[in-house]
């Protein structure tokens, strides 16, 4: 091998390493940070609901050999609880949104101005989070909460988690929704460049023994990407999870509370993180930001598994 | 003996045309629930624009671009400033990395390393951005002292869009034709004159689209930045280290939760400058590519 | 390579040094002025930014940040020396007076804390409540309008038969110091379970919601009908303008007091001599017949050893200047704010804080 190549290799290797270096000092700090939080919490940290900072006016206390306020503790289940329901009303009112708005783009959309067509629904992906937290906020609320949360409590009050109290309009559903239109992008232009590459002859095969062009996408295109369409709602889904800024600003910013329905007020993993780390910040014990570093912890972890699955069910290049 | 069969027949025809209309009906049903899916998607984005436009616009005049925040009044030249310093700053550090990063993704492919860095990339662009905040208080602005900074702040955002980055230029060097690299090699040029001569100026468009995406990223972004930025009411001053800078997204974020007036105005003004911002960068990288794919493959 | 892209690549290096020589020149050119941060209290931020501009303007050596995130970051900040002025609506706890010795609490001015209402009908009743009540509110005990405990106090008003939405604050915050305390002060079983604090283990109540800072509170009470809030008084103007409706609190007397120029001096007046050096006090559920129950000193928390000598003398000399009647403590300044000027005994307790820094 000449030098010069030998020396590209090196330089761009060495950068290259820069990014796994990046996971593992994210994993490293966390780690450290989090670990007196991780011995005084157990495991109850997730399976509760206890984040309680204790009595900062009151002496520290050893508590399983960790210094902390009286009655501090902290544990996180109502967190878990709102960052996955609000990611899964998210996912299922993208998925069908993204698929149905992928088959209009790639099926009923002329070719000449499919372009800006879909720029249509994937200019929504470019929105900020705190865009999209501004117009849930002065739109969305009010109109939600005054105008369709009552007649849905009242006309679908039947089904579990729908009946009233609708609230005030900042909560599960409304987090859902703005969730739901921030991933949705992902899911259409995905699926909309899948549908574009099926191949011709399969969708004259279907019309040729009499099927509708409808038919055609839902019987033959549809099923043959069931796997990407999976693998991109897994994307989407770690997506959503991770989603900060919107959510604080429309969730309502629940404490140790699970929700009773599906208007009640949450908060998640990532909102509460920058609601509370400065509260967390005056404990004098520093319990409270090991706590808070161990909530970045977990839900690095949990985003890492997410999206880690997602690229592991579909090799394809998605989402970049 | 012959009418059984004639009434079957009728009867059969009679089914199969039901059977037909009903068919019509459902694909009829199935277009329109795919035009709906797209009319409310497209509904929502248009509804955004037009409450961050309508009311952006009528809060806009020359006084925010030429006067900082006082309060939670004044203008917004310190932000806009801040977002700028911010953004070019990430993009100083992020780009050598994710450029060079891509390249030798893309080049050294059957590296079992390079799958490694490739799936590690991939999953760093899914990492929530409020955990790279956090990562960036505990160690730069406090163990490292730095204090809340310009410099976090980029390094921070940097950490954020380098991964991205890395993968768009991949995906960009892999759209170069096989036979181009052939004929490179078999001209004898060396991989590093090949990359930077031939490869790089071909998918030169591709990535610099990336490029401008990740910038559009880094603009918009708010979480990562209040840990470790924070906030200030005046202009820039010189130092990496040891002051807050203002940004954009934050004005949003922070002003609208007041009850005054003036401190609505300058959000919503802020609104329609990061979202016009980041709206004609991403239009930009799109509409070029598509452009530029046309002319590539007439 | 083109010719133009050779041009380029000559004039890079000159461009650099330009621009590296414009960021020294604008270092070089703000060397001369201090910067101070500061950063906490919403209550206190109305007040920071009807100083600081009037301040910079007669003192142009100096550039004062104000941000509005709470008094927890006040707090916080403070102490980890991440901002020079740490705005608190509360004292340091003894722990963190342990933990953080060179931290010294300094009373800027008294404040109050309204109650306010948003129930659509009565929003200019002012409804009697007590901190029994409100304690029954926020931990779930009470939850209707109409109930018969608000409805004793309240006879003749038919208060409709609504949830109570109850906001509380989400960031550390003074606000919720003085609330909670009040609460605890005024019904046993809230002291036992919750306590008191700037952030404190709220019961869980269905539909409560949660806001970050004063001005979410505000907002959070005009968007959501049928809520409760606790807010500061220098947002009274606004609490007003936006039609919301404002408690008769009890008082340890018995009374319904509101806050108005006799009662919150009345409270003053019974708790301030009672001020130690440090200043850390508490002067919630005052005794005396006419008391408004919520007031307390406003804090600026200040780190007694400074990096240098020129910052810990721009320190002093703004707080001199805030706590001086003829300063930041004139009425122009807190008739805007609905506060009250430290009386004459507390300033000199204050002026012999802000002396010791160095």
């Amino acid at each position: 091998m000449r030098t010069s190549d030998a020396l590209f290799r090196t330089t761009v290797t060495a950068v290259a390493a820069l990014i796994p270096l990046v996971l593992l000092a994210l994993l490293a700090f966390l780690v450290h940070d989090s670990w007196p939080a991780l011995r005084f919490n157990g495991f109850d940290f997730l399976t509760h609901n206890a984040w309680n900072l204790g009595n900062q006016y009151g002496d520290p206390v050893t508590v399983h050999g960790e210094l902390v306020m009286p009655g501090a503790s902290f544990a996180i289940l109502f967190l878990v609880v709102g960052t996955l329901a609000s990611s899964l009303i998210a996912l299922l009112l993208a998925v069908p949104l993204g698929v149905g708005a992928a088959v209009f783009l790639a099926e009923a959309v002329p070719p000449r101005i499919r372009t800006y067509a879909s720029l249509l629904v994937e200019l929504l992906a470019s929105v900020p989070s705190v865009v999209f937290g501004l117009w849930g906020y002065v739109l969305l609320i009010p109109l939600l909460s005054r105008h369709v949360y009552p007649h849905l409590a009242h006309w679908l009050g039947f089904i579990p988690f729908f009946g009233p109290p609708s609230g005030s309009g900042y909560g599960l559903l409304t987090a859902g929704i703005v969730l739901a239109l921030m991933c949705v992008p992902l899911i259409a232009a995905n699926l909309r460049e899948a549908i574009e590459s099926t191949p011709q002859a399969l969708r004259e095969a279907g019309l040729a023994v009499g099927a509708t062009r409808f038919e055609v996408v839902r019987k033959i295109v549809l099923p043959r990407l069931r796997l990407p369409l999976i693998g991109v709602s897994t994307l989407a889904l770690g997506r959503a999870l991770g989603e900060t800024m919107a959510v604080l600003m429309i969730s309502g910013n629940a404490l140790n509370i699970l929700p009773q329905n599906i208007y009640s007020p949450i908060s998640t993993m990532a909102s509460f993180m920058v609601s509370q780390l400065d509260s967390a910040l005056q404990d004098p014990t520093n319990m409270a930001v090991h706590s808070i570093s161990e909530i970045g912890l977990a839900l690095l972890l949990l985003s890492l598994v997410v999206n880690a699955m997602a690229r592991l069910l579909v090799p394809r290049d998605l989402g970049a | 003996m012959s009418a059984l069969p004639d009434g079957l027949a009728k009867a059969r025809a009679l089914a199969s045309e039901r059977r037909l209309r009903a068919r019509a009906l459902s694909s009829w049903i199935g277009w329109a629930a795919s035009a709906l899916a797209f009319g409310a998607l497209a509904l929502a984005l248009l509804d955004i624009l037009y409450v961050v436009f309508r009311r952006g616009f009528s809060a806009l005049n020359w006084q925010l671009f030429v006067t900082p925040t006082s309060g939670i009044a004044g203008g917004l030249l310190n932000a806009i400033e801040g977002s700028a310093l911010l953004t070019f700053g990430a993009l100083l550090l992020a780009v050598p990395v994710g450029v060079l990063g891509g390249i030798y993704v893309s080049e050294f492919s059957r590296d079992p390393f390079a799958r490694t860095v490739r799936f590690v990339a991939d999953v760093l662009v899914g990492v929530p951005s409020i955990v790279f905040g956090l990562f960036g208080y505990l160690t730069m602005v406090t163990t490292l002292d730095w204090h809340f900074s310009l410099a976090a702040g980029c390094i921070t955002l940097a950490m954020m869009i380098a991964p991205y980055m890395l993968r768009t230029t991949e995906l960009a060097m892999r759209g170069v034709p096989a036979e181009l690299r052939e004929a490179g090699y078999a001209l004898g040029a060396s991989q590093a004159n090949l990359v930077a001569r031939v490869l790089l100026r071909e998918c030169a468009p591709r990535v610099l689209t990336g490029i401008l995406l990740a910038m559009a990223i880094s603009m918009g972004e708010t979480a990562p930045l209040i840990y470790t930025v924070n906030w200030s009411n005046y202009y820039w001053s010189g130092h990496l280290t040891h002051e807050p800078v203002a940004y954009l997204t934050y004005v949003i974020w922070s002003f609208i939760n007041e009850p005054f007036a003036s401190a609505h105005a300058l959000a919503y003004a802020a609104a329609l400058l990061i979202t016009l911002f980041v709206l004609a960068i991403t239009l930009l990288a799109r509409l070029s590519i598509s452009r530029l794919a046309v002319r590539r493959n007439p | 390579m083109t010719q133009r892209s050779q041009n380029a690549r000559r004039h890079a290096p000159r461009l650099a040094m330009l621009a590296a020589a414009g960021l020294l020149a604008i270092g070089s050119a703000t060397a001369a002025t201090v910067t101070l941060n500061e950063t906490g209290s919403s209550l206190l931020y109305p007040l920071f930014n009807l100083w600081v501009p009037a301040y910079t303007r007669a003192n142009p050596g100096v550039r004062i940040n104000t941000a509005s995130t709470g008094s927890g970051t006040g707090i916080a900040q403070s102490i980890q020396g991440l901002v020079q002025f740490g705005a608190s609506d509360a004292y340091l706890s003894n722990a963190q007076m342990m933990k953080n010795r060179e931290m010294l609490n300094i009373p800027v001015a008294i404040s109050s804390q309204m109650i306010n209402y948003n129930v659509p009908g009565f929003n200019n009743v002012h409804l009697k409540l007590s901190g029994t009540l409100l304690a029954g509110m926020y931990d779930g005990r009470i939850q209707y309008w109409d109930d018969a405990a608000i409805k004793r106090l309240n006879p003749g008003v038919a208060l409709p038969h609504h949830m109570i939405v109850t906001v509380h604050r989400t960031d550390g915050s003074g606000d919720t110091f003085m609330f909670s305390q009040f609460l605890s002060f005024t019904d046993k079983m809230w002291e036992q379970k919750v306590g008191y604090g700037t952030s404190v283990n709220w019961p869980a109540v269905p539909g409560a919601i949660g806001a970050n800072g004063n001005p979410g509170m505000v907002s959070a009470l005009k968007t959501t009908p049928y809520s409760v809030a606790y807010v500061g008084v220098s947002f009274k103007g606004q609490t007003d303008k936006d039609g919301l409706g404002e408690a008769a609190l009890q008082n340890r007397a018995g009374k319904f007091v509101m806050i108005n120029e006799r009662t919150v001096p009345a409270a003053a007046a019974a708790m301030v001599p009672k001020t130690p050096k440090d200043e850390r006090i508490s002067m919630i559920y005052a005794p005396g017949a006419e008391s408004y129950p919520i007031i307390n000193y406003e804090y600026v928390m200040v780190k007694l050893n400074q990096p240098n000598a020129q910052m810990a003398a721009e320190i002093k000399k703004f707080l001199t200047w805030a706590v001086s009647p003829t300063g930041g403590n004139s009425l122009s300044f807190l008739k805007q704010v609905n506060f009250l000027p430290l009386p004459a005994s507390a300033r000199s307790l204050t002026l012999q804080q802000i002396s010791k820094i160095h």
